[in-house]
């Protein structure tokens, strides 16, 4: 091994080089983007429901990204528009997943917008889906007698239902679906938003 | 390689495995090289691409708000042709002539009142009463296209310079911010241009009152079954794939949850809900959407080509044996009672996946398989088309209930 | 046979030095791979843009439509290319009647349809009687009139039977000379733009429809019409209108539909339009019985009296109904002809 110094430089520089390129000149760009109009910082129940999603792994199996129409039928799968940085200004670190497991989740609260919905589902996905393979989030929620003023009691089948008493939805399931109910990226974008723009590269309106 | 060759090499202690210096084979350098290029062509190839997705986005929000060169004109064609005929002679005992019109030559307050809300009820146009419904367009043009329309309807059709401007539009909107349709020409004449008498009397609209459970079910849900307000929305307008309720035909959504109880159109939330409605409930349901009208919130979201939409819509593209969607669906999207269910301002997710599920076999639940033969003969792009163009058009006027339907509401509490 | 090891030991043990090489050498290098790597990327562009490699699939496709325009009907001109002159104007106006026939020649309907109904896509679908094909075969003899008729006088026949003049506020087709019939011919000749005169074009017409072995039957046609006519047409065969009373769906008998002297209210011309129009968009969905069956049932209703009929049905009908009408005939007790009440 002779020669170090000048491989070590080399190594050095194009790993600076990356770094630029894929770091901080996106960085850069994307700091400067602001939000898309109409997106709302998350309020603080919001912001505790991110946290639930976090904890349960949600983002393992549920991607926070729709594609371009060229990239995949994201659009009539009813995930929404393709996203756009700006949509992610509020969201550090950004959840947007690698897997699609599960349906992507963006739009979700456009898209499924129902509280009692998801309580349902969350608690048990094949009271809804019999097919669905999403783990059910029972301790998310606590089985009462009867519901006191101000629970939340979560609507069940009958198959799935416990044999006494009703389900009740513990704070951090409403955190949750607080959270679920907030991502919304339905508004328009601007036509300058920072993009990817597909495999589109003909520039013919398709 | 043999086991000779291999007994022939004995282990030698002293000898380092080294490699000798060798160039690298030029296939090599000419495949790197080729490919480099390669790179720096696709470099530049993309990032024209995303110039010119930029301007094709541009030019795509100027034509969707208008501002094209002969715009009235255009916005004319695209907005009232399908009623009011291009040549503004409307259609016989059904829609008003524009041509020759006191409402076209009326103050400038007139035809942006209209436009505004739209007319439910009587009118007299010359010599001939009409009774139909104009839709508002208050939701899907802005004060500028209405100001447009109106002066170029103003001047081609009553001979009127351009009066409207879009601060006027903005004051009118102002004037009767809340208010629904107007009820004939009656209360036209008599609240914005009294030069219109006389008018056709309006009979006052009976209001059919929702009965307390099915108001409930709307907006409460139930144990079994959450609550349709929950997902389409407090006056049922729905968002993205969830469908726009207001304004279908009453039998046509009791037909609906109909088959999504018996599964014979497949979605699992609508399955849970309808299995815990009534043959009574789903009828009421219907009903209560019905009579309901509600601005548009859909706008065109999926990059269609709103030309090739409104072809599509209007004329079809009988090469590929596609009749209009029109032809079947009314003449101006407004659907036909009780099966062909309404699609304008209907959301584009909703109208693209329907079309995409029933061209793959997803949905197949309509009459002598309609929509499959047909959806499967359109082109990813032309799903998309058609979805944004009626994503575009005004909604449709809520039908007001017969005698009949009134006197049995009533009879019925 | 010498393998790798065998090199490797030929400068037994030590590295070799590595030899300086030589300039002239690693310019030549250079060059070599530098014009080789142009030549292959030259080459690698050429075969891409020529589409021996990928985007393949677009060829056949290309391919495949070229092939079906070749065997395809004719194309009338788009409908943006209507010109904007005078005679642009009198297209337009041509076009309006024959798509709301009511409203733009109203003097003269008697009943609520329109050209359109019959003569899918504006006149313009194959095997839906088209224009451009009717235009370049007129005038010609009829035998329905027994003499040489000139387009107006076809018009003349479509509004006095198929529009069912009788019925319309002036009695009867447009008079001579009317520029109804002007702008009507003149939206059929710009139809034909680029059609050859005299020619018997393909799709002209409604394709004919080979009469089946058991004949048709009025009875097994009202299941059909059920199963597949009745959500658009209504079960009652009445057509069916949008909220402000347009019609969207035609009515296919009584006082709103073509009167008994119309093409349609044969068996054989309703059974062969049905065939190869209806339903909409499904072309060919029903067989050729079903067709017959449901033309049957259908123009087995009765319609506006035939305005040939000066005397009585049965004379009218032997003059006039020699085909396959049911006309003059008495079905389930009751003579079929009489006419509809205010027809």
């Amino acid at each position: 091994m002779n020669r170090i110094a000048p491989l070590s430089i080399l190594a050095l520089g194009i790993l600076a080089f990356a770094t630029l390129l894929l770091v901080i000149v996106p960085g850069i760009q994307i700091n400067t983007e602001p939000p898309t109009p109409g997106l709302k910082p998350y309020t603080a129940q919001q912001l505790r429901g991110r946290q639930v999603y976090i904890a349960n792994g949600c983002v393992y199996c549920h991607s926070q990204q729709p594609r371009s129409a060229d990239q995949a039928p994201d659009d009539i799968r009813g995930w929404g528009r393709a996203a756009v940085a700006s949509d992610y200004v509020f969201d550090r670190p950004h959840l947007l997943g690698t897997m699609r497991t599960g349906p992507d989740l963006l739009n979700i609260g456009a898209r499924l917008p129902s509280r009692e919905w998801q309580l349902t589902h969350l608690y048990q996905p094949r009271a809804i889906s019999d097919w669905s393979i999403m783990p059910a989030y029972p301790f998310l929620f606590e089985v009462k007698d009867k519901a006191a003023p101000g629970d939340v009691v979560v609507s069940v089948p009958k198959e799935y239902a416990p044999r006494h008493g009703v389900v009740v939805a513990k704070p951090a399931a409403l955190d949750l679906v607080a959270y679920l109910q907030s991502l919304d990226r339905t508004m328009p974008v601007p036509a300058k938003a920072i993009r990817d723009d597909g495999y589109d590269n003909d520039g013919v309106g398709k | 390689m043999t086991r000779q060759a291999r007994d022939n090499r004995a282990p030698e202690e002293t000898f380092e495995p080294y490699e000798e210096h060798r160039g690298i084979p030029l296939p090599v350098l000419w495949i790197a090289i080729a490919l480099a290029l390669w790179g720096v062509v696709m470099l530049f190839q993309s990032h024209s691409a995303a110039d010119s997705g930029i301007t094709r986005r541009a030019s795509q929000l100027s034509t969707q708000t208008g501002q094209t060169a002969d715009a009235g004109a255009a916005l004319f064609v695209a907005n009232c042709s399908t009623c009011h005929q291009p040549e503004g002679t409307g259609i016989s005992a059904a829609i008003p002539p524009l041509a020759g019109s006191p409402f076209t030559a009326a103050r400038p307050e007139v035809v942006t009142q209209i436009l505004l809300h739209g007319i439910n009820g009587p009118i007299r146009v010359g010599d001939r009463d009409f009774n139909g419904h104009m839709p508002s367009f208050a939701s899907v043009l802005s004060n500028e296209e209405i100001a447009r329309i109106g002066n170029y309807v103003r001047k081609r059709f009553g001979g009127q310079p351009p009066e409207l401007t879009p601060q006027l539009v903005a004051r009118e909107r102002e004037r009767f911010a809340d208010r629904g349709p107007w009820a004939g020409g009656a209360e036209i004449a008599g609240t914005v241009d009294a030069s219109l008498a006389p008018q056709p009397p309006t009979v006052p609209a009976r209001i059919v009152p929702t009965d307390a459970a099915t108001r409930h079910l709307v907006n409460d849900g139930r144990g079994d079954a959450w609550a349709c307000a929950s997902c389409h929305g407090a006056q049922g307008q729905g968002n993205e794939d969830v469908p726009r309720l207001a304004g279908l035909p009453a039998a046509y959504i009791a037909k609906q949850l109909g088959d999504f109880s018996s599964g014979r159109r497949d979605n699992d939330s609508m399955r849970v809900v309808a299995r815990a409605l009534s043959k009574r409930e789903m009828a009421a349901l219907g009903r209560y959407y019905e009579r309901l009208s509600v601005p548009s919130t859909a706008r065109p979201s999926l990059g269609g080509d709103l030309a090739r939409g409104e072809k599509l819509a209007l004329e079809g593209d009988w090469e590929n044996k596609v009749p209009a969607c029109f032809s079947c669906h009314g003449p101006s999207g407004f659907g036909v009672a009780p099966t062909f269910p309404s699609l304008s301002a209907q959301h584009p997710s909703y109208t693209a996946r329907q079309l995409a599920d029933w061209a793959g076999g997803v949905r197949s639940n309509s009459p002598v398989q309609m929509m499959e033969k047909i959806s499967g003969r359109l082109s990813a792009e032309d799903r998309r088309a058609i979805a944004d163009y009626l994503a575009t058009l005004p909604p449709v006027p809520a039908r007001k209930p017969t005698p009949e339907e009134a006197s049995n509401a009533n009879t019925a509490r | 046979m010498p393998t790798p090891h065998d090199k490797q030991r030929q400068p037994e043990g030590a590295p070799p030095a590595t030899a300086p090489r030589s300039h002239g050498r690693t310019a030549r290098t250079a060059i070599l791979a530098l014009a080789g790597g142009g030549v292959l990327f030259v080459i690698g562009m050429a075969a891409f843009e020529t589409g021996l490699l990928g985007d393949g699939g677009d060829d056949t496709n290309r391919r495949e439509t070229a092939a079906k325009q070749s065997d395809a009907a004719f194309q009338p001109p788009a409908l943006g290319a209507i010109p904007d002159d005078e005679n642009g104007a009198a297209i337009r106006r041509g076009m309006a009647i024959f798509l709301n026939t009511k409203t733009n020649a109203g003097d003269f309907v008697g009943n609520d349809l329109a050209c359109v109904n019959c003569h899918l896509d504006a006149g313009r679908k194959p095997g839906s009687a088209p224009m451009w094909a009717a235009w370049v075969v007129y005038p010609k003899y009829r035998s329905k009139n027994g003499k040489i008729n000139t387009m107006e006088d076809r018009l003349k026949g479509c509004f006095t039977y198929s529009m069912n003049g009788q019925g319309s506020p002036s009695g009867g087709p447009p008079p001579v000379g009317s520029d109804v019939y002007r702008d009507l011919e003149i939206y059929f000749r710009w139809l034909a733009t680029g059609a050859p005169t005299g020619e018997k074009m393909k799709g002209a017409g409604y394709p004919k429809l080979k009469k089946t072995d058991i004949g048709y039957d009025p009875a097994r046609g009202a299941k059909v019409f059920e199963q597949n006519c009745a959500s658009c047409h209504g079960a009652d065969g009445q057509g069916q209108r949008d909220i402000n009373g347009r019609i969207v769906f035609p009515p296919l008998w009584g006082s709103g539909s073509y009167n008994w002297g119309a093409g349609m209210a044969r068996v054989n011309t309703a059974a062969a339009f049905i065939k190869e129009n209806m339903p909409l968009g499904q072309e060919n969905r029903l067989t050729d019985q079903q067709a017959w069956d449901v033309a049957a049932f259908i123009d087995s209703h009765e319609r506006p009296r035939d305005p040939r009929q000066t005397g009585s049905v049965e004379a009218t009908a032997k003059a006039h109904h020699g085909g396959e009408s049911y006309y003059g005939k008495t079905l389930n007790g009751r003579l079929l002809g009489t006419g509809t009440s205010g027809s």
